[in-house]
């Protein structure tokens, strides 16, 4: 079995990148009568007439192959290193926050002309630079500053600004122009582009569903609320032993045939036409679902081992987004290989309510932040990590009759790490009547240079055929 | 090319196949009356199911209220800040009990209705035309749309493409309600020809320009609710559209954008994709696109032929298709003869699945095939699974039914989510007291039922022996089996 193995993946070398992954869980000694899910995995995925669907190798089967083929070593495929690759967290603010009383022009006189009840002071602000503050909740935020660990790019927008929430939230997750509509996101076409041959937790999203920004020609990417959540529920009855009959169970019929060449016993005819959406020859929906099962079984027994054994290094906000962040850290610390997390904080959308609401939220952010933040550098992991912020877009620049603001325009992003180019990018837009548009702030920063930035300078990767063209790089690292 | 398949091969097998792909699937005693009438019959019984009575109500709601607009209006004009905000709350709330209402009141339709083919062909248009609710804010309007896809859903494609574009749904969904000569809108021009009706590469961006211009004056009164065709609007000048010069209106546009014979190509291969599960070989569409352009364009003698045709049955095709999330609920429900989960659940499930009905995520809709299938979606129908059979439920978290990241929809859902009762299945309904009794027998119905094939060796040896784990089984183990088999890989095809 040994020997049909190494020499299947000696043959298969040039289809698949090595990529050694969840090397935490994989013992080192691979016993001849005891197959593990990883070589299970790896089994079919050699057997199954040189597929090209993303798949990992274990640490030791990935060291044996670098042993003997030292031209994997100059590999051009990116390879992803559990130890060593860069991880993005990007963070939404959903609802559209308002930059304006993020990032507080407090000295500016057209700011307080249009906002006469909702104008921060420069008492209410913690001070940057003698004309722009933070707003008065983010202390996280200012002593991040401070420390060089934060970068303020101001005024990021796009052409032709959109301000449906629904519409311009996913111009922002595919990176498209305002005039056209992307199927796919940018963080998607990141992980079609440059992941192939990645575990699914290649992406992680802390909530219910992908975002759109993950949708890709293969997709990939897992998301839990909670990651004893993220499992198959076994319904409870258990053996005299104490093992989950059903869980037995479950495992056993999800487990692929090994006996014979082609997995599906019940395949009488021809594997002959390219199924729609199948991104391989030949292959038949079941094989696809079965080794889909496998990966969800194996990724979900990694994170709650993870999730179990790592120990937080900081205290983070007791609420929903605090949490998350928190989780990201655990996942982190644990060596998971995921190269991007994303994580969402609701509730921008102040219409309404905007001083109590912002006050919650940035207080919120700015905490759970820098509480990541002193996590990762506890763990000695700060270095490899970039957080970016976004909003689907700033609020007006006039505040409205109902003690808050309306969907605008251009707004901040946030960037932190210990790798960043702090301090303030870009230029404040101008709040002058005659340079808005139609009452909105002009953006100087289309947010495709941001997005073009964290792609080269930290996950290293060309971003110009994942944008759809070439856009200048922010320099942010 | 599409040589009807011949009578001597029409079984079980190819009758569960035409049920499960020209509707949900169903139980064994349905798939058997299938077999017995012969393949012509067979899709005769689904194809015309104008035969077929349909004494489903439709929502309460779903008419016209020209008053009940007018009165908003005025309430609206007359209005404080404070008071409009109010009026904009209550509106938020009625769309969303609505929406809540229209959901229940489809999936139904789909799980219990007497015309499974018509519902099929309602959800195909429904992902062709796909119109998302988070913009269009307006059950009545989506309820009216999803009544236009079933009234004409095996129909003219002129008449539906036409009637799809002047639906106030679709008015507002690609802007068209506001296009006006001065300045027109492109969006629904573009998307019309992108993905509608002839794809990408077969029309210019002139074209686009030149159909935008056209359909100019095709708006949409808001107080009678209907489409209206506004003068002012339209841009008379001259436009040539396709080869075609003239002071073309949208009615011009449609009707020389379906003479095109790539028009005929495109809709067919879609509809080959959707019921057979993968695209259709060139020569093949070309096949199909010869019968519907030689039968007027019209779609129900081109099906007839589709689901007739050897090709239809070969053996890469039969249960070789992923289940959509609503194939996958809604044939659950039909094939174990029980009742749909309470609307929360049903809407939630649907959601985590990834195929959230009346908001696909943009115009493109959902590609479907494979891509329903992802770690999460796969543990999501496999914990779902749970939830039908046995009337248990995975937590379901607020955040499941926001639409907004933050959950702030989505508490009162959930907090409903956890009063229902889900009754799950009846298993004297499904099960022999003999095959109750006998493991042989129990396994074997089950992959009767559930499957129409069976399971690999190490699976039924696996399924035996939690079987075999008990001395007696109760309702609940047997439930726990049915769950088993439909946490299989096997089950989430068709």
């Amino acid at each position: 079995m040994l020997e049909h193995w190494s020499v299947a993946l000696l043959q298969s070398q040039r289809n698949f990148p090595i990529t050694p992954s969840l090397h935490h869980s994989i013992t080192p000694i691979f016993p001849m009568n005891e197959i593990s899910l990883q070589t299970r995995r790896q089994f079919l995925r050699t057997t199954v007439l040189g597929s090209a669907l993303s798949w990992t190798v274990p640490a030791f089967l990935a060291d044996t192959f670098t042993a003997l083929h030292s031209q994997a070593a100059d590999s051009a495929t990116q390879i992803i290193t559990g130890k060593d690759a860069t991880i993005l967290v990007v963070l939404q603010m959903a609802g559209g926050n308002d930059g304006l009383n993020t990032v507080v022009p407090y000295a500016n006189d057209f700011y307080h002309r249009a906002r006469p009840k909702l104008g921060l002071t420069a008492q209410k602000v913690l001070n940057l630079n003698g004309e722009i503050g933070l707003h008065g909740a983010m202390t996280g935020f200012k002593e991040l500053f401070d420390s060089g660990n934060l970068a303020v790019v101001q005024g990021v927008g796009y052409p032709n600004p959109n301000r449906s929430h629904f519409r311009s939230t996913e111009i922002w997750q595919t990176a498209s122009d305002a005039v056209k509509v992307e199927k796919y996101g940018w963080l998607g076409r990141y992980f079609d582009n440059c992941c192939a041959g990645a575990d699914p937790t290649v992406g992680v999203t802390i909530g219910s569903q992908l975002p759109e920004a993950f949708f890709a020609k293969t997709l990939t990417g897992i998301c839990f609320n909670n990651p004893q959540n993220y499992r198959f529920m076994a319904n409870g009855r258990r053996s005299p032993d104490g093992t989950d009959l059903t869980e037995a169970a479950y495992e056993k019929m999800n487990e692929a045939d090994m006996s014979g060449a082609a997995p599906d016993e019940n395949a009488g005819g021809s594997i002959g036409a390219l199924a729609a959406g199948m991104p391989m020859q030949g292959g038949k929906a079941v094989d696809f679902i079965e080794r889909t099962a496998l990966d969800a079984q194996v990724s979900s027994d990694e994170v709650r081992k993870i999730a179990d054994r790592v120990q937080n290094q900081a205290t983070y906000p007791a609420s929903q987004f605090g949490n998350s962040l928190k989780l990201v850290a655990k996942l982190i610390g644990g060596g998971l290989p995921t190269r991007v997390y994303y994580v969402s904080q609701g509730g921008y959308d102040t219409h309404t309510n905007q001083i109590p609401t912002q006050q919650r939220l940035l207080g919120e952010l700015g905490d759970s932040v820098k509480a990541f933040v002193d996590d990762l550098k506890a763990q000695g992991n700060l270095p490899r990590v970039l957080v970016m912020t976004f909003s689907e877009f700033g609020r007006r620049v006039s505040e409205n009759a109902n003690g808050g603001t309306d969907h605008g325009a251009a707004a901040p992003m946030f960037i932190v790490g210990n790798k960043v180019k702090a301090g303030l990018l870009g230029t404040y837009p101008s709040l002058a009547p005659q340079d808005l548009f139609e009452g909105d702030v002009k953006y100087n920063v289309d947010f495709r240079n941001v997005y073009a930035g964290v792609l080269e300078s930290w996950l290293k990767t060309k971003s110009a055929p994942i944008l759809g063209r070439p856009f200048e790089p922010l320099q942010l690292v | 090319m599409l040589k009807s398949l011949s009578a001597g091969r029409w079984n079980y097998e190819t009758a569960a196949h035409l049920l499960n792909r020209a509707g949900f699937g169903g139980p064994p005693a349905e798939i058997q009356k299938l077999a017995d009438l012969g393949p012509d019959k067979a899709i005769a019984s689904l194809l015309d199911y104008e035969n077929i009575p349909d004494p489903t109500a439709n929502p309460v709601w779903a008419t016209p209220d020209p008053e009940g607009m007018k009165n908003l209006r005025d309430a609206i004009q007359k209005a404080t800040p404070e008071e409009r905000r109010q009026i904009q709350q209550q509106q938020n709330r009625l769309q969303n009990e609505r929406m809540l209402e229209l959901r229940w009141w489809w999936l139904n339709r789909m799980a219990k209705g007497p015309r499974p083919f018509q519902e099929k062909m309602v959800l195909f248009w429904h992902g062709h035309f796909a119109t998302s609710v988070e913009k269009v804010h307006n059950a009545y309007y989506m309820w009216r749309q999803n009544e236009l896809f079933r009234r004409l859903a095996t129909g003219n494609w002129l008449e539906l493409l036409t009637m799809a574009g002047q639906d106030p749904a679709m008015l507002i969904w690609l802007d068209q309600a506001e296009s006006r000569k001065e300045h027109p809108n492109e969006n629904f021009a573009r998307e019309n020809m992108e993905l509608f009706a002839l794809g990408e590469g077969h029309y210019t961006e002139e074209d686009v320009t030149e159909a935008a211009r056209a359909f100019t004056g095709w708006s949409l009164d808001r107080l009678t609710e209907n489409f209206i065709y506004r003068p002012l609007f339209h841009d008379n000048g001259s436009k040539t559209f396709l080869g075609r010069t003239g002071n073309l209106d949208g009615d011009d546009v449609m009707a020389q954008i379906v003479a095109q014979p790539q028009a005929a190509r495109f809709i067919t291969a879609k509809l080959w994709n959707y019921f057979a599960g993968q695209p259709p070989p060139d020569a093949l569409n070309d096949s199909l696109a010869a019968v519907f352009r030689g039968n007027g364009n019209n779609f129900k003698p081109l099906l007839r032929v589709l689901f007739r045709s050897e090709e239809f049955y070969a053996t890469d095709i039969i249960r070789n298709q992923v289940k959509s999330p609503v194939q996958w609920l809604v044939g659950t429900a039909r094939m174990l003869e029980c009742d749909l989960p309470p609307v929360q659940i049903s809407w939630g499930i649907t959601r985590t699945l990834g195929q959230d009905l009346f908001a696909p995520p943009n115009v493109k809709g959902w590609d479907g095939g494979i891509t329903w299938i992802t770690t999460n979606t796969l543990l999501a129908r496999y914990n779902d699974a749970a939830t039908l059979v046995q009337g248990t439920f995975p937590p379901l978290a607020a955040s499941d039914f926001a639409h907004k990241p933050g959950g702030q929809g989505g508490l009162k859902i959930e907090r409903q989510a956890q009063r229902v009762h889900v009754a799950g299945v009846t298993v004297e309904k499904i099960l022999s007291p003999e095959e109750r009794a006998s493991q042989d027998l129990l396994v074997a119905a089950l992959e009767h039922r559930l499957l129409q094939t069976t399971l690999g060796g190490k699976q039924q040896k696996a399924l035996r022996e939690f079987l075999a784990s008990k001395t007696t089984l109760d309702d609940a183990d047997v439930l726990t089996a049915i769950r088993l088999v439909m946490a299989t890989p096997q089950y989430q095809v068709t």
